[in-house]
């Protein structure tokens, strides 16, 4: 196989996946130099110098026609821009032999508008592939079929992903966004928007590790890149007006503040940063200034100790349902948003997944956050509904049919209790 | 001696021993109380029914700084409180202790139904730290203290023994790595079972697969994991009652058929000096294992269709071989290359992973044992089922070989 794009986060990441599970793995970049750089990026990802033995590299001016026309499986991760990527599909199209797979990884263009002015076989053999970063940490992937991809193929990638690449596939239509990152930076958008009036420190905080989550919203926008998140609200936003229309809005202090160079860790700051003394700083979207994050002050938020220290101790199910007791306008801050969370889920189930489980292993497994079933049997169907009512959002239909007593989420080898982390 | 009740197997639980409990901020009794809440729920018990709790634990007072662990039995439950309970420490063989005590008491008739849970927070300090403690699994003073990773090494000198006695190649102890990491990968618990691992790596050796202590490298050593699991024994009476609630012939439900247990000399070098005239070099884990099997009425390993032992070093699963009696003394290697221990081999060892691919959450580690041996034969392993198995043998070693600690279970 051949991994296009080798030396970019995404291409490299992949490749070394690969190259536990492939025989005989390229890396192509523009120069061999840079794919030389991915593979040894990739072995220290894996760790072991072993899978160098399975790899070559090279350009695509040395080798690209020869490598492509020899390979079962292109594996397509150049930086995600609709006009390159058809550039490459030109070259992959002219070369390739018409029984070789071709994948390409996208978080966010549509398979079907890449495939548009390909051949027969191309068309049949293409599909989206989206690893999460790193794909060697983060096993939740989706699978996009196009249009006319034969559905032996998706079959067979499913299969091989499983079980040779240790994956926990979704198959997901070919919608914005895709379902994990529809779902995902919905709610990251509006915990940036709630930022704006309440601030980054409050905000990460009240939808902070004991609603289900390893890392807080706002440091994930800034670890992911703001324009990369831009990118993904923009484009969900634009092509898939729902009700939540308005929350995928990209505030605009983060438009100006991006105008500016900031866009989170990478520019060495973004809601959270450092200044020259090594403390830590928290920007004021409302003066696009940052703060001392000592000098913040934090209101009394007794309701999230009491559920963290119940999550210490094991206590998942009193810990939710002390979450949705809470009273008072921080309470009801983390409600709107947790509620959103699960009503807005469970809402895409025909839309982008099948059923609710997809969405559920794309979150549990890309995002590491609690998936939307989890939190309905945890928090419990009557006060889950009530929470949805209560931010004035429309009950899904699977909840508001359901018998109480129903169990939601169906994978009994998932320990359940990992989504709650007690800080 | 009197004919004492059959301990019976009703089921059990284990954490996903992937998981890293001081990432989600948790105290070690969230651990215990999903192993055992996860425990009632498989076999559909109440937590009122449960009439004596035995946890295992290895060193909570180290990495922790919290002892009395058999106390936090009580909180998992508001109906656990009053309940007896204690808590057994043995090193790495902690969790069979506990076991062993919880059986007994079955045997003596105290209690129908006891709980058993094994646990170990081990990610709450870093390597070098979680290294020395370990090191009290040895006489810390004389073998450990100052020592960076001890136990690598004095299993390393296991392998040391091997080689001056009969001969021993690393490609023999690659291929046990690369065996326990292919089981752990079928393994939905397992805590390397997204991890990369082939012969070529074990056999690797430069900075990706570097010594730990003289033979032994990276590959061959188990994993500082945080885990812990549960198993419900039972009275024939209880297991009577239950199995017709539950809906299964009582003959169905796996019995502890055999045990073993014994206790040598703490120093490595001393047991080394005890076996000189010996063809076993650890002959009281050979009688632990063979004392089992007398128990069970099984005359030889060609009676026990599959094994979990206790490979906290390639090493030391290059000894269970022919202490197991599957070889020959000092020819374990022909086991190996015969495929005999692998998967669909003649007595496969290991098929969860064992401790180098499922993970070593010390004082879990014996329970874990016991409850694959449980999911082996009541046919619930999923894909790392031995077909067909019926008699599985444990292994539990606690320390350098020095408290050892076998069951067999079987219908």
């Amino acid at each position: 196989m051949v991994v296009l794009g080798a030396n970019g986060a995404m291409g490299l990441g992949s490749g070394a996946l690969f190259t536990t599970a492939v025989p005989r793995v390229t890396f192509l970049a523009r120069t061999k130099e840079k794919a030389d750089g991915g593979l040894a990026a990739a072995v220290k990802m894996v760790r072991s110098s072993t899978v160098a033995n399975r790899v070559d590299t090279g350009s695509y001016d040395a080798d690209f026609d020869r490598v492509v026309a020899e390979a079962d499986l292109i594996f397509e991760a150049v930086t995600e821009q609709l006009d390159l990527k058809k550039e490459f599909f030109d070259r992959i199209d002219a070369v390739r032999r018409p029984d070789s797979i071709v994948a390409t990884v996208t978080s966010g263009l549509s398979i079907n508008q890449l495939a548009e002015g390909r051949s027969d076989s191309f068309r049949k053999n293409f599909l989206g592939l989206h690893f999460f970063n790193p794909p060697n940490v983060i096993v939740g992937t989706e699978l996009i079929a196009g249009k006319e991809t034969d559905p032996k193929l998706v079959d067979f990638i499913d299969a091989f992903c499983t079980v040779r690449l240790g994956r926990a596939m979704v198959r997901t239509a070919d919608t914005p966004g895709f379902a994990g990152n529809r779902v995902g930076f919905k709610v990251l958008n509006e915990c940036a928007i709630l930022a704006e009036e309440h601030g980054p420190l409050l905000i990460d905080e009240l939808v902070g590790p004991y609603t289900g989550r390893a890392m807080t919203p706002l440091a994930t926008i800034d670890l992911v890149g703001w324009d990369i998140h831009r990118a993904i609200v923009d484009n969900i936003y634009e092509l898939a007006p729902d009700e939540a229309h308005q929350t995928l809005k990209l505030p605009q202090y983060m438009a100006d503040l991006m105008e500016k160079g900031v866009l989170g860790r990478k520019t060495g700051g973004g809601f959270f940063g450092k200044d020259d003394g090594g403390n830590r700083i928290v920007l004021d979207p409302k003066t696009q200034k940052y703060s001392p994050k000592s000098a913040v002050p934090r209101p009394d938020l007794a309701f999230i100790d009491t559920i963290s220290n119940l999550h210490r101790v094991g206590r998942y199910m009193d810990g939710m349902k002390a979450f949705a007791e809470a009273t008072g306008p921080y309470a009801a801050i983390a409600h709107k948003v947790i509620a959103g969370y699960i009503a807005y889920s469970f809402h895409r189930v025909g839309e982008v997944t099948d059923d609710i489980s997809g969405i559920d292993r794309i979150m549990g497994f890309g995002f590491n956050w609690a998936p939307p079933s989890v939190l309905v049997d945890t928090i419990g169907l009557k006060p889950t509904i009530q929470m949805i009512e209560k931010a004035g959002l429309a009950v899904p239909p699977a909840l508001a049919n359901a018998q109480e007593g129903t169990k939601f989420f169906d994978d009994p080898q998932v320990n359940v209790g990992k989504f709650f982390v007690a800080a | 001696m009197t004919q004492v009740p059959e301990v019976y197997v009703l089921g059990g639980y284990q954490t996903d021993f992937a998981r890293n409990w001081s990432k989600e901020k948790k105290h070690f009794v969230a651990m215990m109380r999903e192993a055992v809440l996860g425990a009632l729920g498989k076999t559909q018990i109440e937590p009122g029914e449960i009439e004596v709790a035995h946890t295992g634990n290895f060193a909570g007072e180290l990495y922790s700084k919290q002892g009395h662990m058999g106390a936090f039995f009580c909180e998992i439950d508001p109906a656990f409180s009053g309940l007896p309970t204690s808590r057994h420490e043995a090193a790495c063989a902690s969790g069979s202790i506990a076991i062993l005590a919880a059986s007994a008491e079955i045997e003596a008739q105290r209690y129908d139904l006891a709980c058993v849970v094994g646990v170990e927070q081990m990610k709450t300090v870093g390597a070098g730290e979680g290294g020395d403690f370990l090191g009290t699994a040895a006489w810390y003073e004389l073998e450990a203290k100052g020592i960076e990773f001890p136990f690598p090494k004095l299993f390393g000198k296991l392998g040391d023994e091997y080689d001056k006695r009969y001969g021993l190649k690393d490609e023999h102890l690659a291929e046990i790595s690369t065996i326990n990491y292919a089981n752990g990968k079928l393994n939905p618990n397992a805590q390397t079972r997204t991890w990369y691992m082939n012969y070529d790596h074990a056999m690797s050796r430069d900075e990706y697969n570097g010594t730990i202590g003289g033979r032994i490298h990276i590959s061959d050593c188990s994993q500082v994991t945080d885990g812990a699991a549960a198993l419900l024994l039972a009275s024939p009476e209880y297991a009577k009652k239950w199995a017709d609630r539950v809906g299964v012939s009582l003959d169905d439900i796996p019995r502890i058929k055999g045990w073993g247990h014994n206790t040598a000399r703490i120093r490595f070098e001393d047991k080394i000096a005890e076996s000189a005239d010996s063809q076993y070099v650890l002959p009281h884990v050979r009688s632990t294992v063979t004392s089992a099997m007398e128990r069970a009425g099984i005359a030889d390993v060609s009676g026990i269709d599959a094994i979990e032992t206790h490979d906290c070093f390639t090493t030391s699963e290059y000894m269970a071989i022919d202490h197991f009696g599957l070889t020959a003394p000092g020819e374990s290697w022909k086991a190996i290359e015969e495929g005999d221990i692998a998967l669909g081999g003649k007595t496969p060892i290991n098929p969860s992973g064992g401790l180098i691919g499922a993970g070593h959450p010390v004082g879990a580690t014996g329970v874990r044992q016991t409850l694959d041996a449980h999911k082996q034969v009541t046919g619930e392993a999923g894909e790392y089922q031995v077909e067909g198995a019926k008699n599985v043998q444990t292994l539990n070693i606690g320390g350098s070989g020095t408290t050892s600690v076998s069951f067999i279970l079987g219908t």
